[in-house]
């Protein structure tokens, strides 16, 4: 559907409930404003080829806007197994927009990182995930404190299929991520961690969807936050088992941890299961730092600030436990050590 | 009994019904003039017609929900419902008194036998209005004050009118501004300072004509430091064409009050179950709503507790079970407003034939409340794959010093349970009721012993057939 003929979606969408569309949309509601693109750099060994503008009609608000304002549009094919792919995303000008779509035929690292310090900034990623294939997916979002940035993904796990999905969201001062992931073949899997850090007066919103269409699939998703300041942290999750969809494991928990009297979290892990011989958990924990454990460090000498850094900093960290490559696991937890670090220099 | 009907009450065992004998019966539909008819044939006081009109005029440009199951409530049709419907000229205090008929239907459903056995006071509601009232002597010489609504309005219209809409506007949501507007029947229960009493005071409901609407009005007002267990349950017969059910039921529990709160709705599977329940609870005070839904077509029910003042407690448990056509979509929601508050949620579910059961949850914290702790649980058994089970939970936490945790599991009947319990000599459905009776037992081990061998005894019927 065309963009301007669609009609806002109302609060009472769990989606839209914590951060409205006019919240998040660049300038008046109606408008589609100009753009620029966002640039995808690769290392020299990879390549990347342009693609024309996508004509897929899409129901949700979202995705209809960020294709109707256009920018750059970019296909990346992994055919062979290689090295880990990094990509450096960077948006600049007023208002960046970015399209990219990887298609996954063989094993691979796939690493984004974005950065810029626009005014607004919007992503669309989609992906397959070719049968019997892995693929282990980084995205850092490390945008400019002043950027309101909207970030769409929509992933499709054929058969006997792996996504390993994990997100670090530092950057930007009011993120919206809706992202979503079709298990569309028997046997397929997704591991996917998100993990926030909310200072100041940051606001994220992170949903996640998990669609298991067939039986035998698994999933796993873990949303770790730690808020602080008056910052404001929203993890909706909704997870989907369809009838017949028998022997699915899925597992959603989310866990927020609050450092300031104004700050805040919302948690909203929702399960529509139509399946019956299925495991399907969800939990959900928010509190504060544990003083046992503050004791705990304080008392082998560390200062209260230190002490905390480190509870918080093992918290964000633990998020990334259930991914299984090591060289994705490994440079997300760098990204995260030395941003806190430099969190606790300023 | 048609083929129509009997296909949809299945072996709903109450779904029997009276030859309908009314004294008064409003036309179908729903006008300002229904609403003041009602307000005028019951001589009620000027507040209280002008709170129903406005009530009405609330109702009348409100938009149904946009959530839920909006096809199912997008089928009621306002207008082919009855609003208001006398069986009985006056509220009896004796059973003989009451309507041969009518006596018959409560006799059928056990109600004077448990009456006389474990009850501190019953009433009794058949369509609009309550039919039977009665209170144990020693209760009434304590100061406690149990009267059907309408007759707690004439005879203390000062409380009422102090509390009533208090903790549930008119314009709280569609459904209450419905109930404002033509409420009519329900308990006024009133528990005077220290005053603890120690057996459960009853009501029951049933609705007996077709296409009739019950929308009851309950206010329980306990006073500092006293205790209540109140239980209510419903039946209707089972038709082929739809009923509405739409309560408003408001609980005051004061500082160091507590309040017990047990419902075992089974309706047949032809109504429309929509209720708005909640409570406040002040400083020290505890509410527990325990709310078990059987049947009815459509339940759209989340016992609420506004915990307003510190150290106040809240409890919830509920369970639903969702058959063939239901959708039970129930929940808690629970409101720390004030500091060291605590609460617990505990929901478990069954669907089974195509059923559809919801947990939707609500688990706020303001900002300003600190050291508050709350848990969630919710358990969902899925018996077939036509089935279907959701859960909708939602945590606002506003403040760092709060613990809160939520779980949920979605599952299937363990194999290796029904194994064993059918190496032991059981048949398949035995063992299957049998481990349905032990998932809800968190719930039913909280009702007064009569209930709980009737729910386990109408789970057990709802299990017959259950397995291939």
């Amino acid at each position: 559907m065309i963009y301007q003929k669609m009609t806002i979606p109302p609060r009472s969408e769990h989606l839209w409930r914590y951060t409205p569309w006019p919240r998040i949309h660049p300038s008046s509601i109606d408008k589609v404003p100009d753009v620029d693109g966002v640039i995808f750099s690769l290392s020299e060994q990879h390549e990347m080829e342009s693609v024309a503008h996508s004509t897929v009609a899409h129901d949700d608000i979202a995705r209809a806007f960020l294709q109707s304002a256009g920018g750059s549009h970019n296909r990346l094919v992994v055919s062979e197994e290689s090295e880990p792919i990094h990509i450096d995303a960077r948006a600049s000008g007023h208002i960046a927009v970015g399209h990219l779509h990887l298609d996954v035929k063989a094993s691979g690292v796939v690493l984004i990182h974005l950065t810029g310090e626009p005014e607004w900034v919007g992503i669309h990623i989609t992906g397959k995930i070719h049968p019997n294939t892995q693929l282990s997916f980084g995205f850092v979002n490390e945008l400019g404190s002043n950027t309101k940035f909207l970030r769409c993904e929509d992933w499709i796990v054929e058969r006997d299929a792996e996504l390993e999905h994990a997100t670090l969201s530092i950057g930007g001062f009011r993120c919206k991520s809706d992202l979503r992931t079709t298990l569309n073949g028997t046997g397929s899997t997704i591991r996917q961690s998100v993990t926030a850090n909310a200072v100041g007066s940051r606001h994220d919103d992170e949903h996640v969807e998990i669609h298991h269409l067939h039986g035998h699939t698994n999933s796993d998703l873990v949303m770790n936050s730690a808020c602080s300041g008056n910052s404001h942290f929203i993890a909706t999750g909704l997870l989907t088992i369809a009838e017949g969809a028998n022997k699915t494991d899925a597992s959603q928990v989310f866990r927020n941890l609050l450092l300031s009297e104004r700050a805040r979290a919302e948690a909203i892990p929702e399960l529509e299961v139509l399946a019956d011989d299925v495991s399907a958990a969800h939990g959900a924990a928010t509190a504060p730092v544990d003083q046992n454990q503050m004791h705990y460090l304080m008392s082998r000498g560390l200062s209260p600030d230190e002490s905390k850094s480190l509870i918080v900093s093992g918290f964000l960290l633990n998020a990334f436990s259930n991914l299984s490559n090591k060289y994705l696991t490994q440079e997300m937890q760098t990204r995260l050590t030395v941003h806190l670090e430099c969190e606790l220099k300023r | 009994m048609s083929d129509e009907t009997q296909e949809i009450i299945g072996d709903y065992r109450y779904g029997f019904h009276d030859p309908e004998n009314s004294t008064i019966r409003f036309d179908k539909g729903l006008s300002e003039q229904v609403v003041r008819d009602i307000s005028e044939l019951k001589d009620e006081p000027q507040w209280m017609t002008d709170l129903r009109v406005k009530a009405f005029r609330h109702f009348a440009e409100r938009v149904m929900p946009e959530w839920g199951n909006c096809d199912m409530l997008n089928t009621i049709d306002f207008e082919n419902i009855t609003y208001f419907l006398r069986s009985s000229n006056q509220t009896e205090k004796s059973w003989d008194e009451v309507p041969d008929d009518i006596k018959n239907t409560f006799d059928r459903l056990g109600i004077p036998e448990a009456e006389q056995k474990w009850l501190g006071g019953v009433t009794a509601q058949y369509e609009s209005e309550a039919v039977y009232h009665s209170i144990r002597e020693d209760l009434e010489e304590q100061g406690v004050i149990f009267l059907d609504m309408d007759s707690g309005l004439k005879q203390y219209p000062e409380l009422v009118k102090k509390y009533f809409g208090t903790v549930i506007p008119h314009s709280d949501n569609k459904f209450s501004a419905l109930n404002t507007a033509v409420w009519s029947g329900g308990s006024f229960l009133y528990i005077p300072k220290g005053v603890s009493v120690e057996m459960p005071v009853q009501a029951y409901f049933r609705i007996n004509a077709k296409n009739m609407g019950q929308f009851e009005r309950t206010l329980i007002i306990a006073d500092e430091g006293s205790t209540v267990h109140y239980v209510e349950g419903c039946t209707a017969p089972s038709y082929s064409t739809d009923s509405l059910h739409s309560a408003v039921v408001e609980l005051i529990a004061m500082e160091g009050a507590k309040i017990r709160y047990s419902t075992v709705q089974n309706w047949s599977s032809n109504v429309y179950n929509l209720v708005t329940k909640r409570a406040v609870a002040h400083k020290n005070a505890t509410v527990e709503w325990v709310d078990g839904n059987i049947g009815s077509k459509l339940t759209m029910k989340y016992p609420s507790v506004l915990l307003k003042g510190e150290g106040a407690h809240a409890e919830v448990i509920s369970v639903a079970y969702a058959g063939k056509g239901q959708h039970q979509d129930t929940g808690a929601k629970v409101h720390h407003l004030a500091s060291n508050t605590t609460s617990n949620i505990l929901s478990k579910s069954i669907s089974k034939d195509g059923g559809r059961s919801s947990y939707r949850g609500l688990l706020q914290v303001t900002p300003k409340s600190t050291g508050c702790r709350s848990k969630v649980v919710c358990d969902a058994l899925i018996l077939d794959g036509d089935s279907r089970s959701d859960t909708y939970p939602t945590m606002e936490i506003g403040n760092s010093s709060s613990d809160l945790e939520h779980e949920a599991s979605v599952s299937k009947v363990s194999s290796g349970q029904l194994f064993y319990l059918m190496s032991r000599g059981f048949t398949e459905d035995e063992a299957m009721g049998l481990i349905v009776n032990g998932f809800f037992e968190p719930f039913t081990r909280e009702l007064p012993m009569e209930y709980a061998v009737e729910l386990n005894k109408l789970l057990e019927l709802e299990m017959e057939g259950s397995i291939g």
